[in-house]
């Protein structure tokens, strides 16, 4: 096990730019994920820790070591691919035991270790076939258990679920963090679902365009986002977010008045963007006038596209639709879980 | 339904004339070998006595022309494999260097191979003639097995560097991170899912040398050197060449391509198409 460290990494691709100076200290044994759109550099910087990718500059250091000129082999990390990236023609047992074989490992040892992540991961009875006889998810597994075989230092896993079909990505998510507090080895996670995130990571990098936008805990991005991109990017059904301007302590905004949580810094007159969580938005009696244009039961909960004046809102309620399409409909606003952003930078305003 | 029968009906107007096409000429070669001498030109569709007699002199080397048969075949025979291995060889580390290794300047060294097909290789045949003469190779398998590989090295690069170019990039990554020397990769990775055009590579360098005239006839000039492909030119140098014997002989020195061929076939295929087209 091990920490890792960015130290202002800068990478570019000829011209073009990826990332602008990232530092990221990630503890032993955290399970740290870094999630954002796709090309926001997420991807690269993963695989310059992982050795496969040069670094235009800043240094990487594994366990206090700088890494930056140590090739992939000698860093003592383990990889999981998107594609699974299994060697076709090895069978499972030959794929999982491959990094033992080339340490020149006794055989023993080898079998005994990969019977050992097999039992883990379930593969024992697969450990014969190849990886064309497998499904998804099973060789999905074989790639897991390709990186727990050899007990590595950290675990990188560059958007391992993605091509899982959507049932079987939640009983993966769950394998992965269960293998992760059973083992407590270092992992360094990167995907571009915020679902995914939110529900492994110990902390999140949220990446946008080559830089960390924010980082912290789920519930700490998705309660106190930094800025307007974390606040849309975190938290499924997104953020509803509109124009308005501070007048004595009320945000007008959508030809109404919303409330504003207390002991905010935001000054009177400042252009704002109002930012509410579908949860924090309630159908009521009274409040701010809105028309439901669709209605999505969930069954625990309901979910109301609706509009107020041009600007569409989602609406989160538990329990059963209480309103249909075309119903005239009031939102009260939880105004202590608002969130307020400068209009022009974009920034949370305490 | 009806449209699926009219297609291979126009699959099969199609698909007759040009198997006639094809096999009627092997069909002479094969009514010649069976043929006595007076009859071979009678021009019937079968002999009123076929006769397996050119083979038994063939095998007992019993004629002028055949007197080195078995050597000359077996010349042939060492000369393509020893081609078809080289060539192999040499193609496969430039395609896995190239194309997996990224070595700079790989395909620029690539383009430069493939351009020497723009001159025919019977203008190549003089100058490495003096080449082969230079290095003192004449009259040496070694030096037709040499010009062979030449000639067959770029375009089984060019096949084999397409084809690795579809391997998943992933497999090195992954192959590196477990722990793979680039050798190891080689050995352990790449060349077993090489397999299937490497076969057909192989294959078709084997069958280039097999059948190679020109150069074989400009290198080789010894009776005992020759291969089989130049001995069967020098039937044509009688004025009454025996035409049974040698009809008889081009049979047998088709057998082994045939040979090849058929138990490869699954690989011919799918190996020279999956260099063919950029999927």
């Amino acid at each position: 096990m091990a920490s890792v460290t960015f130290d202002s990494i800068f990478k570019s691709f000829g011209s073009t730019k990826i990332l602008h100076g990232i530092s990221l200290d990630i503890a032993d044994g955290e399970f740290m994920v870094l999630v954002g759109p796709s090309g926001c550099g997420k991807s690269t910087l993963l695989r310059m820790l992982a050795g496969l990718e040069e670094i235009s500059s800043g240094h990487v250091a594994i366990d206090g070591r700088v890494v930056n000129d140590i090739e992939s082999k000698d860093r003592d990390i383990a990889m999981v691919f998107q594609s699974y990236a299994l060697y076709p023609h090895m069978t499972v047992r030959e794929n999982m035991g491959f990094s033992l074989r080339l340490r020149n490992e006794s055989r023993k040892i080898t079998e005994q270790r990969v019977d050992n992540a097999a039992r883990i991961l379930n593969l024992t009875n697969f450990l014969g076939r190849y990886p064309r006889e497998l499904s998804g998810g099973q060789r999905q597994r074989v790639a897991m258990g390709r990186a727990i075989v050899r007990d590595p230092k950290v675990f990188l896993f560059d958007e391992p679920l993605s091509n899982l079909d959507a049932k079987l990505r939640v009983a993966m998510r769950a394998e992965i963090k269960a293998l992760h507090q059973r083992l407590k080895t270092t992992t360094v996670y990167v995907t571009h679902d915020q679902v995914e995130a939110m529900t492994m990571a110990d902390r999140i990098a949220v990446m946008n365009d080559g830089r960390i936008e924010q980082l912290g805990r789920p519930l700490e991005l998705y309660d106190r986002p930094a800025n307007l991109f974390v606040a849309q990017f975190i938290g499924s059904p997104a953020m509803n977010v509109f124009d308005g301007v501070l007048k004595n302590n009320l945000v007008h905004g959508l030809g109404t008045q919303w409330p504003i949580p207390a002991g905010t810094t935001a000054v009177e007159g400042q252009m704002l963007k109002y930012g509410i969580r579908p949860e924090h938005l309630e159908l009521a009696a009274a409040g701010v006038a809105a028309e439901v244009v669709v209605v999505e039961p969930m069954g625990a909960e309901t979910e109301f596209l609706v509009k107020v004046q041009e600007q569409a809102f989602t609406v989160v309620s538990h329990g059963r639709a209480a309103a249909g399409p075309g119903d005239k409909v009031f939102l009260w606003p939880a105004a202590q879980n608002a969130h307020l952003f400068d209009a022009a930078s974009g920034l949370r305003i305490q | 339904m009806k449209r699926k029968y009219w297609n291979e009906a126009v699959l099969v107007l199609l698909a007759v004339p040009i198997l006639l096409w094809t096999l009627i000429p092997i069909y002479h070669l094969f009514l010649f070998s069976i043929s006595s001498k007076d009859s071979a030109f009678s021009g019937a569709l079968w002999p009123d006595h076929p006769t397996l007699r050119g083979f038994g002199t063939i095998a007992r080397q019993e004629h002028f022309y055949l007197h080195h048969f078995w050597i000359q075949i077996w010349n042939s025979l060492w000369i393509a494999v020893a081609v078809g291995v080289l060539t192999l060889a040499i193609a496969t580390s430039a395609a896995f260097a190239i194309s997996r290794l990224k070595v700079k300047g790989g395909r620029t060294v690539m383009n430069l191979a493939l351009f020497t097909y723009f001159i025919p290789a019977a203008f190549l045949a003089i100058p490495m003639y003096k080449a082969m003469g230079v290095y003192g190779l004449l009259n040496n398998r070694w030096s037709l097995v040499l010009a062979m590989v030449t000639l067959a090295a770029p375009y089984a690069i060019w096949v084999l560097k397409q084809a690795s170019d579809k391997l998943p990039f992933e497999l090195d990554e992954a192959a590196r991170i477990d722990g793979a020397t680039p050798l190891q990769l080689f050995r352990l990775v790449y060349l077993p899912l090489m397999t299937p055009s490497m076969v057909a590579i192989g294959t078709y360098a084997l069958l280039l040398a097999w059948n190679e005239y020109l150069y074989g006839y400009l290198l080789l000039s010894h009776e005992q050197t020759i291969t089989l492909a130049v001995a069967l030119g020098h039937f044509i140098a009688a004025d009454d060449s025996p035409w049974e014997l040698l009809m008889a002989t081009g049979l047998v020195y088709a057998l082994p391509p045939a040979a090849i061929y058929y138990a490869f076939r699954r690989y011919m295929v799918s190996g020279l198409t999956s260099g063919a087209v950029k999927a």
